[in-house]
């Protein structure tokens, strides 16, 4: 059981998030909804543990996370951020590796895992992350979340600027990891069908709190709601 | 107003004026060897104050100030030792011309720092490269100019002591009395910089150091202020150079080594950053410590003891003595901020805002179009801006909407100049403006609000106002006038002395509306308005952007559609870099083709 | 003969390059890589220079002494990294200023420990002859230590889960903690791992440049622009830009004067960054 109890929180003086909580069973897909603007990435941010909790905290399998955001990712919280954010100047290899190492996995192992999950990034194994399009660099940011060995995986727009194509294979492999390696994913998205097409639960968030939850089959075919909801 | 609130305004004259008296005094005490030593530090705290007005006013760490106190130096010398047979007093002669010349150096290397737009680390490194230059260039340098010798072994000397008298090849003075003219000139220096820095120039030097880019938005060109700045900081560096030279009687090339470069900001930073007076109490005590130290037991120390001492002002005292007594002063003086925390919502007051829009008309002109003609803005293999031709008239506001990464952002920004567009044109009215600078588009009208709030955080509500409306007005009273009036519109009349960092993040956004308001523009460029904005906050700026769109043109990017809704506006939807479909809102909302960008739907994408 | 002399010149010109090189590498790691300006790391190669003179003097081989100095001035920088410079990151004009205030301080250490003369250690005597012209060895040899070092930092930075890790934290400080770097540890390292190369420097030019508290003064401001001339891709462009600016500074000193060799340096410097405001190889696309 993954949770996040009370999460208030925000950039200097300002608070972007008042008093959020929201709980994630192990295995569980869950979609955070709302505008542009309403607060979820920082509310990513805060389960990351890159910006200081004003309140609140995040609990992980029974254990409260400690503060220091190495120590969440290495009790198995894996974050893909809004704008991928790789190492430009380190390799697509490069990339991979040093998150396998840096939490004492085989790197050999991981990279042979990433590049059968992600044959797309083959061919650009030895290029320099910076130079991949925005997609491949989505895949590769991916890939390296996933060579942490997550239990969590946090998803911050991960479709923004991606080429449909490439959609399905991400929404393909993220269906996969979750069924065989039970993890479980919280998934912020303005893409709609992606989110639609395998998350089981939704938050909406509006102005830096989660307004509502409801199940997907709810929301799914209900285009009134999902005007309403998204501002769309 | 209370005594120490009056007294604190006025500190920066009053507690200067009673270290003059001071010196004065102590000149008639002293033994003529420490008043001697001490003129030094008087001298080098000039020079720490040209520092302070580059850096702590103008924001740039120039590690140049010793080329221009050499240069200054040198030149003064010179002149001063060829005008001894014709003309007596010598602070008269060396004063002018070390500050000419320092002034000119200055000014040919801040064309090339500020024209060039360079950052502020690559401005730091080319300053301290040209004190290098001119380190090694003295090393073997040989001239003679009239009776002067610069350069060889000796380097330059018999240069004449500081003389008063107007008959030619008279007696220089005493240490003591030099002390006590040094101090003077000093006193004149700093006073002057006193007035510069509180005028509407140092007004306009501070919004640059606070945020260059907002202060060219609101039209100001800010590469001459910065220009005419660095010439002033020149100027005081050459006659602090001309100073040293007639008091040492001799210069060589060390005045432009490395050692000397660097203890300028210690000087500084000992004082405290921007306080101009700092530099004189940091030179004085770091002369002091070296006077007292190299006469005891611990001779030698003194460079031991500056090392230690600035790594730990630089840890701990970010804001040297006068800046830690001026927080201890603050704390006894009336919060200004204390307004800031029981704040109301922001309300529009339509009637009022009309009369401004009104009057902005008839002092500025009617409202113009702005038009981009096939408009391309490219990064790498990413191309935000596609060809976009487009125009938008007054009467109703524009609203550009799209998915993330759309153009919309990167639109407006190639139309302000933020990105300098790669292809086609943008015209404000008549005039061609893709290839000006931005603070020329504001002058010929354009009125820009970012996403993000932009407002000089140390400057108060009512200074941003003024700022902003002096830029256009030119006239104090009349800036005054036009801020007072956009102050209650916004009824943020309480806050008008409250520190625009203290304001919360929506009034931030209303405060940096305010100020783009004040410059009467005739056309406006709106960033998401919205953003991080209370439900009735929005609907307050929904009626703020109509009533603007009946008195001028007003583009507006926009995340939050139902704001879009209530502007009642014309709406374009881009999509990678491209108008995708435009109409009205409740159209475009039926649209499947837009509904399919919006959610990502694979059939159009 | 004079197409000897272009020859000789053209060689000591390289072995001066390199010597600024070698110099150069270890704030090229720093700056380049942790976006730190070391003013202290002219000290640094001082404290190198002393240590192994110091071990020299107690009888030992010169070789056994680089080592040492190695691991002296490593120690020293990881304190400095944990008690100053920590504090500092993102902060690059007052790191600036607080490591000149430390270059202070260990310049005035050394007076007060070693004086401000200290006898040389003799240069291995081997010459090599180039038609009429005979160069002493020892510098040329100084072209392939500077080769060494570049090859092992390359090694070192790419090759090693260290150096992953220290890149990583450097390009992307945040996403380097949130998939379970250490780069508080990391950065530790590299600092160190700067001050050790500067350190190395320091011993292995010590038969050239004899040990002297002021011998930091003199390398640390070519260094320095040296780096910032190169830009992002530090090892690479620090190589090129030593090659240009140094090489080019020793060729202009022997055809006119040591002063005209350093206005050739200044005076590029100015005009490349003039050119080039984020260095020349802003828009490479190197790993280092």
């Amino acid at each position: 059981m993954f949770k996040v109890m009370n999460a208030t929180g925000g950039y200097g003086k300002t608070t972007i998030i008042h008093d959020v909580s929201i709980q994630i069973k192990p295995g569980e897909i869950i979609a955070l909804l709302g505008r542009n603007g309403v607060g979820k990435s920082t509310l990513m941010r805060f389960i990351t543990g890159l910006i200081p909790a004003m309140a609140g905290g995040v609990e992980i399998d029974g254990v409260k996370a400690p503060a220091a955001v190495t120590k969440r990712a290495r009790m198995g919280l894996g974050y893909v951020p809004q704008g991928r954010f790789v190492f430009p100047r380190m390799s697509v290899i490069e990339n991979i590796a040093v998150a396998a190492a840096s939490n004492g996995h085989d790197v050999k192992k991981a990279l042979k895992e990433a590049m059968d999950n992600f044959p797309i990034l083959i061919p650009k194994a030895n290029d320099l992350a910076g130079g991949l399009s925005g997609g491949q660099q989505q895949i590769l940011a991916l890939a390296r979340a996933l060579a942490i060995k997550p239990k969590i995986l946090l998803l911050d727009e991960p479709t923004e600027g991606v080429q449909p194509s490439i959609i399905d294979d991400m929404a393909g492999v993220l269906k996969r990891v979750n069924k065989e390696q039970g993890i479980s994913i919280l998934i912020a998205e303005q893409n709609l069908d992606f989110c639609l097409s395998f998350a089981e639960r939704a938050y909406v968030m509006e102005r830096g709190k989660i307004v509502t939850q409801m199940g997907i089959d709810e929301l799914k075919g209900n285009k009134v709601l999902q005007q309403e909801l998204l501002g769309v | 107003m209370t005594k120490s609130q009056k007294c604190y305004r006025l500190a920066g004259l009053i507690f200067p004026a009673i270290a003059v008296l001071c010196a004065l005094v102590a000149a008639g005490m002293m033994e003529p060897y420490l008043a001697f030593v001490a003129t030094s530090w008087i001298i080098f705290g000039l020079l720490g104050l040209s520092l302070d007005v580059v850096w702590g006013r103008g924001g740039l760490l120039s590690l140049g100030q010793t080329a221009f106190y050499g240069l200054g130096g040198y030149f003064g010398s010179v002149v001063a030792i060829n005008m001894a047979d014709l003309f007596g007093n010598s602070l008269l002669v060396a004063i002018p011309a070390g500050a000419i010349f320092g002034a000119m150096a200055a000014a040919v290397l801040g064309y090339i720092i500020f024209y060039s737009r360079m950052g502020l680390l690559q401005s730091t490194i080319l300053s301290y490269t040209f004190t290098l230059l001119l380190w090694s260039l003295t090393q073997t340098f040989k001239l003679e100019v009239g009776n002067a010798v610069i350069g060889g072994d000796n380097g330059l000397s018999n240069i004449p002591g500081v003389v008063l008298s107007i008959a030619p090849n008279s007696e220089s003075l005493e240490p003591n009395a030099v002390f006590a003219a040094v101090v003077l000139v000093s006193a004149a220096v700093y006073y002057f910089t006193y007035w510069l820095m509180k005028s509407n120039f140092g007004k306009v030097i501070d919004c640059i150091r606070l945020d260059v880019e907002k202060t060219e938005l609101l039209g100001y060109d800010v590469r001459k202020y910065q220009l005419l700045n660095f010439a002033y900081s020149g100027a005081v560096a050459g006659i602090a150079g001309a100073l040293f030279g007639l008091w040492s009687n001799y210069l060589n090339p060390s005045i432009f080594s490395v050692q000397e470069a660097l203890l300028v900001p210690i000087y500084v930073l000992v004082g405290g950053l921007g306080t101009l007076a700092g530099p004189f109490v940091g030179a004085c005590l770091i002369g002091g410590l070296s006077f007292w130290l190299g006469s005891g037991s611990a001779g030698g120390q003194t460079t031991l003891m500056l090392g230690v001492v600035l790594i730990l002002l630089v840890l701990f005292l970010k804001n040297g003595i006068i800046g830690a007594l001026n927080d201890i002063w603050l704390r006894f003086l009336p919060d200004v901020n204390e307004a800031a925390k029981n704040s109301s919502a922001v309300r529009i007051n339509v009637a009022v805002l009309e009369k401004i829009l009104q009057q902005a008309e008839a002092q500025a002109g009617p409202a113009k179009e702005l038009k981009t003609d096939k408009l391309l803005k490219r990064f790498g293999g990413v191309i935000p801006v596609n060809n976009v031709s487009r125009i938008f008239v007054p009467g109703q506001p524009y609203s550009l909407i799209g998915p993330n990464g759309a153009g919309k952002s990167s639109f407006l920004k190639t139309c302000v100049g933020i990105y300098q567009p790669d292809k086609g044109e943008v015209f404000i009215g008549s005039d061609n403006v893709a290839q000006m600078s931005i603070f020329h588009k504001v002058q010929k009208g354009m009125g820009v609000k970012n996403q993000k709030p932009q407002v000089f955080s140390e400057l108060s509500v009512i200074q941003n106002l003024w700022i902003a409306a002096f830029s256009r007005t030119r006239s104090e009273q009349d800036a005054q006038v036009v801020s007072d009036e956009i102050i209650s519109m916004l009824g943020l009349n309480k806050h008008s002395d409250v520190q625009a960092s203290a304001l919360s993040h929506g009034q931030q956004q209303w405060l940096d509306i305010g100020m783009v308001l004040c410059l009467a523009p005739r056309v406006v460029l709106l960033d998401e308005p919205a953003a991080g904005m209370t439900n009735e906050e929005t609907r307050e700026l929904s009626t703020l952007v109509r009533t603007l769109a009946r008195y001028t043109t007003v583009v507006v990017v926009e995340h939050d559609m139902e704001f879009i809704r209530t502007l009642e506006g014309h709406v374009t939807v881009l999509h990678q870099g491209e108008v995708f479909a435009e109409g009205d809102i409740e159209t475009l909302r039926l649209n499947e083709r837009v509904l399919d960008i919006y959610l990502g739907r694979s059939k159009h994408v | 003969m004079e197409l000897d002399y272009l020859a000789s010149v053209l060689v000591s010109s390289l072995s001066s390059a390199s010597i600024l090189l070698i110099a150069t590498i270890g704030l090229a790691v720093v700056f380049g890589l942790m976006g730190v300006i070391n003013l202290a790391h002219g000290e640094f190669l001082m404290i190198g220079a002393y240590s192994a003179l110091t071990v020299t003097q107690l009888g030992l081989p010169y070789v056994l002494s680089i080592p040492v100095a190695v691991l002296v001035t490593m120690a020293i920088g990881a304190i400095v990294e944990v008690l100053i410079i920590s504090r500092l990151y993102g902060r690059i004009f007052d790191t600036m200023l607080a490591t000149w205030g430390l270059s202070m301080v260990l310049y005035q250490l050394a007076v007060l420990i070693f004086g401000t003369v200290s006898p040389g250690i003799g240069m291995p005597q081997y010459n090599i002859q180039i038609g009429d012209y005979n160069l002493a060895g020892y510098p040329l040899l100084m072209i392939v230590v500077a080769i060494a070092m570049l090859v092992f930092v390359y090694l070192l930075m790419t090759k090693t889960i260290y150096g992953m890790k220290a890149r990583a934290s450097i390009q992307e400080p945040e996403m380097a903690q949130a998939i379970g770097i250490d780069s508080t540890r990391t950065n530790t390292l590299t600092f160190a791992v700067g001050c050790g190369l500067a350190g190395f420097a320091g011993a292995v030019l010590l038969p050239i440049v004899p040990a002297t508290p002021s011998m930091g003064f003199a390398f640390v401001i070519k260094s320095f622009l040296t780096v910032v001339v190169a830009g992002p891709v530090t090892l690479t462009g620090s190589a090129l830009a030593a090659i240009g600016l140094g090489g080019g500074s020793s060729i202009t000193a022997s055809f006119m004067t040591s002063v005209a060799g350093d206005v050739f340096f200044f005076l590029v410097t100015a005009i490349i960054l003039w050119l080039y405001p984020l260095g020349i190889s802003a828009k490479w696309r190197h790993k280092l």
